[in-house]
């Protein structure tokens, strides 16, 4: 909302406080002012010339060659093209050197031979209107030489407000309100608005009929005698600070009203009204109306109208109709002030995308008792510019409103213990009735009545007048105060200490990336991984084609980062912690999944490459040394049973994972599934070794803890042992393993796998797999003869699984 | 500029007792011959931790610390939860600047477009007094650039007791910038309107980047930080405390907006964006 400095001038008197005081102080007390700007800073660059003479160009028809007086030294010659130019007017002129909104500055030059040295401004020259058709002549009594700003009195400030900051304010969406605000910041008086309506005509009051509660009020007055006229330059001005362009005194007045009251109000042309009056209504099913902007409306029952004869006139407290709009030709008025229920309107506005200044202010909850004022504020300003203007007949005031001023209870202990300062019972009175409450002080409280533009919605409760004390009294007066509380530990919060101790562990030594995604996942990724039909959250009104749909798992976010990131690194190392939701039942609230995603991504690697050097038993290996640090019971691999996977996990290179006797599946690792790997865009350069994992953290949460503890050094010096054994294919390296154990009959301290072979050599269908074995005793020392004892039972082990120790 | 002041340690060495480096030049002469301390060295690969999680646990360390609890709640939150227990009921025009996503027909269910609705279900679980943050991901139906995203970072701050005054409110978040910039912000409380407190406020800091004016605060001395106020009893109520023997403070900390003040990030939509060129820095 943009308030002129002058026009809040017309209510509290501002002498000796600057505008840019007023904005501080309005930014400290009441709203955010979001800029403090000259208003029409152009008006101080031109000067006021008198037009001495005027005599034609010889060598142009159009043209005319003006000497026109600055008021010092020799009068200016300039040529000038505009037909409404005369002797003896007073103009605005622009000198040498003068720069014109737009940029274009005025230089000594000749106009078919003449010399110009100056330019007479129109008003569109001056951003003032549109008018282009002859120059801008000022008052008479301007003094020729001052800058026109000041020699109209013109000088002004913009101050911008922010309206987020005044929604819960109704009574700020005029300048009487900001006005009434600065005389209670500063101590002043705020000014006498005259509100009577001055004494009608003898005619029959237009009649009016409310059949809707949207309507509480509805005030129709007749005025004849008007006319088009142009508004006088201090009107025009004004609305121009306010960001309101000026059209035509009746137009302008009504605009006037509602930016200084805050109060809309429309103009109908009586002669487009019918006699039968007007009705307030809901709106039919199929009716229509071209409102005043050319649009062809479709009402909807819920919409609020103003009906007249058989149809509609207007769009209740949005925008009047087309048809019974004012004209210049009209003489006769229909004068609408009222109160519209606020979400009705605000209803139509929004179903229509309609947002008018009107429809603004409504939907604010107005005071009902202001349309009283704002009428008699019409036509007292009316009859001071168009003193024939007169008022037919009695105003027709219709509905069912009530005062909304009210009494609250105030305790004085209340305001002094929520803002924490040390006010008196007195000095908190004195606050509120400069805020023009009603105060009457009783025993330990104060009865606080509520003024009616207060009064709609803003101030309800108690502590809504402790704002207003604090806001006047000025927060920064607020001693600041540290909290006293028993000193205990919150909870131990076991989640986050997991969270925190996984993102230590994967940022740090296990060198992976965090990334912290959108919750959005593309419907293009999810038809690519087929689950565009599973059931998904879903917004109605996406910020994009195809951004609907709220994940239901962390890794297909980090699935689209894949390609994008290959282009940049060799190898890509993701990780997200993150939230993917199952829907449920319409309206119920999604299951909420809290999930680790894990995804590397290397260059596709070389058939020469270790055994354990892919991206698939890389990846395990982080997550099982993940689980060791978190003090977890290892994760139960195994494989899959049909349908277990999800749609990204490569069907024959997968593995779920369960923790402690938990049934169900707490991780997923996995290649990516082949077909997905050219849909990423991961072939030909970027063709890539991935794999992908999925960690629940409420299954880690319940994992069984297995707790560090120390392990007493070697007491007798260990026996490092290194064995291959050849097994059928088919001998999963568990067995293997197993098989070493039970060969070393409680010795074997460690076996490590350090090589995967298959060749000719072996035989088609074998495999060797050879391990560092290290054997341990904490009662002797061991020799070589336990070696061969272990060699021997594990020759007999290998041969049990169908294959054999191989001797080098 | 490190290599210069190497070199004039070395010279100053050299000069205070050039007999002792002559012995140890011919002892280890293989060694020192072709020894370059300007060779670059090796860059031991790591991974790295997320700016906001950086920020976030600073943050969740300071109020932990304080005695507050930190609370998580749910991105696709009802509508009771973020609008209506807040006091902001059907048709409030609050609702028009928070650009909601819904995700049903009937607006039932919303992307939480705060993190406000944890302070009603910390209230509907904990028993007064208690103080507890919330850092999480909220959404607002809007239009993205460079300083404008749909999804982007919130903590929420709430503290119920008996007594809690403005007062400790401004002394909560005078720790709370202490904190952030390691030394004392002058702050200064301005009305604020947000339907779930009452009074509210916005709090300026003073521009901790400049004395007169820069570009982060346009020119004023005074960032707009944070909205904050004391919460409405129609919030409590709902939160089932009673508002006569209970009274809180709520703040609602930028998280986005303060990861991109510390580290200087020009575009919002960095933070999301995954790119590793982004996260590889922070470590």
């Amino acid at each position: 909302m943009r308030l002129s400095y002058r026009w809040l001038g017309r209510h509290v008197d501002l002498s000796g406080i600057s505008a840019e005081e007023a904005a501080r102080e309005l930014t400290l007390s009441t709203a955010e002012v979001e800029s403090l700007e000259r208003f029409a800073p152009q008006l101080e660059r031109v000067v006021v010339g008198r037009v001495v003479e005027r005599a034609k160009h010889p060598d142009a028809d159009k043209l005319s060659v003006c000497r026109v007086d600055l008021g010092r030294g020799e009068p200016l010659s300039i040529v000038c093209g505009a037909p409404n130019v005369a002797a003896g007017q007073k103009v605005a002129v622009a000198t040498q050197g003068t720069e014109l909104p737009g940029g274009l500055v005025i230089k000594r030059s000749k106009i078919r031979g003449v010399e110009s040295q100056g330019m007479i401004c129109s008003e569109r020259e001056l951003l003032l209107s549109e008018e282009h058709s002859g120059i801008w002549v000022l008052p008479e009594d301007a003094p020729a030489g001052e800058p026109v700003a000041s020699a109209l009195g013109l000088e002004d400030w913009v101050i911008e407000v922010d309206n987020k900051s005044i929604t819960h304010r109704p009574d700020l969406w005029g300048h009487r309100g900001f006005a009434a605000e600065l005389a209670a910041i500063f101590r002043r008086d705020l000014g006498v608005l005259r509100a009577e309506i001055p004494s009608p005509g003898r005619g029959e009051p237009i009649p009016v009929r409310i059949e809707s509660e949207a309507c509480p009020r509805y005030m129709a007055l007749a005025i004849e005698g008007v006319r088009a006229q142009k508004s006088p330059e201090w009107l025009r001005m004004l609305l121009l600070a306010a960001g309101q362009r000026p059209i035509d005194l009746l137009v302008d007045l009504s605009n006037f009203v509602m930016l200084d009251l805050g109060q809309p109000n429309h103009l109908f042309d009586r002669a487009r009204i019918s006699p039968e009056g007007i009705v307030v209504r809901q709106a039919r099913p199929g009716e229509s109306l071209r409102t005043l902007d050319g649009e062809l409306r479709r009402l909807e029952p819920a919409d609020l109208l103003i009906g007249s004869g058989d149809g509609p006139v207007a769009l209740a407290g949005v925008m009047g109709g087309e048809a019974s709009r004012v004209e210049p030709g009209t003489r006769s008025l229909v004068l609408e002030v009222a109160t519209f229920h606020p979400a009705t309107v605000r209803r139509t506005s929004a179903r229509l995308g309609l947002r008018t200044e009107s429809s603004a202010r409504f939907e604010k909850s107005l005071d009902p008792t202001l349309p009283a004022r704002a009428a008699a504020h019409f036509l007292a300003l009316l009859r001071e510019l168009q003193g024939e203007a007169r008022l037919a007949a009695p105003a027709s005031d219709a509905g069912t409103w009530k005062d909304p001023s009210h009494t609250l209870r105030l305790r004085g202990s209340r305001v002094r213990s929520l803002l924490g300062v040390d006010l008196a019972d007195g000095e908190i009175a004195s606050i509120l009735e400069r805020l023009r409450f009603g105060v009457e002080r009783r025993e330990g409280e104060l009865a606080v009545r509520v003024p009616s533009e207060r009064a709609t919605k803003d101030i309800t409760i108690e502590q809504d007048l402790v704002e207003e004390v604090g806001r006047i009294w000025r927060y920064s007066n607020v001693p600041e105060r540290a909290m006293v509380a028993a000193l205990a530990p919150p909870p131990r919060d076991e989640r986050r200490a997991l969270v925190r101790a996984m993102e230590d562990r994967l940022s740090g030594a296990a060198r992976f990336h965090q990334c912290v995604s959108y919750s959005f996942v593309e419907d293009g990724l999810l038809a690519k991984l087929g689950e565009l039909d599973a059931p998904h959250v879903q917004v109605v009104n996406p910020v994009a084609e195809g951004f609907s749909r709220i994940r239901r798992s962390v890794v297909p976010s980090l699935l689209a980062l894949l390609e994008p990131n290959r282009r940049l690194r060799a190898e890509v190392r993701l990780y997200e912690i993150g939230k993917g939701y199952l829907p449920r039942g319409p309206g119920e609230e999604p299951l909420e999944v809290h999930e680790l995603a894990l995804a590397l991504a290397a260059p596709a690697g070389d058939a020469a490459a270790r055994f354990d050097a892919g991206a698939f038993p890389r990846l395990q290996g982080v997550i099982e040394e993940l689980v060791r640090t978190l003090e977890l019971e290892p994760v139960r691999w195994r494989a899959p049973a049909p349908g277990e996977l999800p749609s990204w996990a490569h069907p024959g290179h997968s593995v779920v994972g369960s923790f402690g006797d938990a049934s169900e599946i707490g991780a997923v690792l996995a290649r990516l599934e082949p077909g997905l790997e050219r849909a990423l865009g991961l072939a030909g350069e970027l063709r890539s070794d991935v794999a992908l994992a999925r960690i629940s953290i409420d299954a880690l949460l319940a994992a069984p803890h297995r707790p560090l503890l120390h392990r007493p050094l070697p007491r007798f010096p260990l026996v490092k042992v290194d064995v291959a054994l050849a097994l059928p294919e088919a001998t999963p390296a568990a067995e293997a393993l197993a098989a070493v154990e039970r060969a070393g009959k409680g010795l074997v301290d460690s076996a490590e796998l350090f090589d995967l072979y298959r060749g000719e050599s072996l035989g088609p269908g074998r495999k060797s797999l050879a391990w560092h074995v290290v054997l341990r005793s904490d009662e002797r020392t061991l020799g070589e003869e336990d070696v061969q004892r272990f060699l021997g039972r594990l020759e007999r082990e290998a041969a049990s699984l169908g294959g054999e120790l191989r001797r080098e | 500029m490190i290599a210069n002041g190497l070199r004039v340690i070395i010279r100053g060495v050299v000069e205070l007792d050039s007999d002792f480096i002559r012995e140890v030049r011919t002892e280890s002469q293989d060694v020192s011959v072709g020894f370059d301390p300007t060779l670059p060295a090796p860059k031991p690969e790591r991974g790295s931790l997320h700016p906001l999680t950086r920020v976030t646990r600073e943050l969740e360390d300071l109020f932990t610390s304080m005695g507050y609890l930190v609370l998580d709640g749910p991105e696709v939150e009802t509508d009771w939860h973020n609008f209506e227990a807040l006091n902001i009921p059907a048709d409030h025009p609050a609702r028009d600047t928070q650009d909601t996503f819904r995700c049903d027909p009937q607006g039932r269910l919303v992307l939480r477009t705060h993190t406000s609705p944890v302070q009603v279900r910390a209230m509907q679980r904990l028993a007064p007094p208690f103080r507890a943050i919330v850092p999480g991901k909220v959404f607002r139906q809007e239009a993205v650039d460079a300083s404008h995203e749909h999804t982007f970072h919130q903590m929420e701050g709430l503290a119920v007791g008996e007594g809690l005054s403005v007062g400790h409110l401004i002394g909560a978040m005078k720790t709370l910038l202490r904190g952030i910039f390691g030394r004392e912000i002058e702050i200064r409380l301005r009305p604020g309107y947000f339907p779930f407190v009452e009074p509210g406020f916005e709090l300026d800091a003073r521009c901790p980047f400049c004395e007169a004016g820069c570009s982060v605060c346009k020119r004023s001395t005074w960032i707009e930080l944070l909205p904050c106020g004391m919460v409405h009893p129609n919030v409590l109520r709902a939160g089932g405390i009673d508002p006569e023997r209970w009274t809180g403070f709520a703040f609602g900390l930028g998280l986005s907006r303060l990861v991109m003040l510390r580290y200087r990030i020009d575009d919002i939509r960095l933070l999301l964006g995954g790119d590793l060129r982004f996260l590889e820095p922070f470590p």
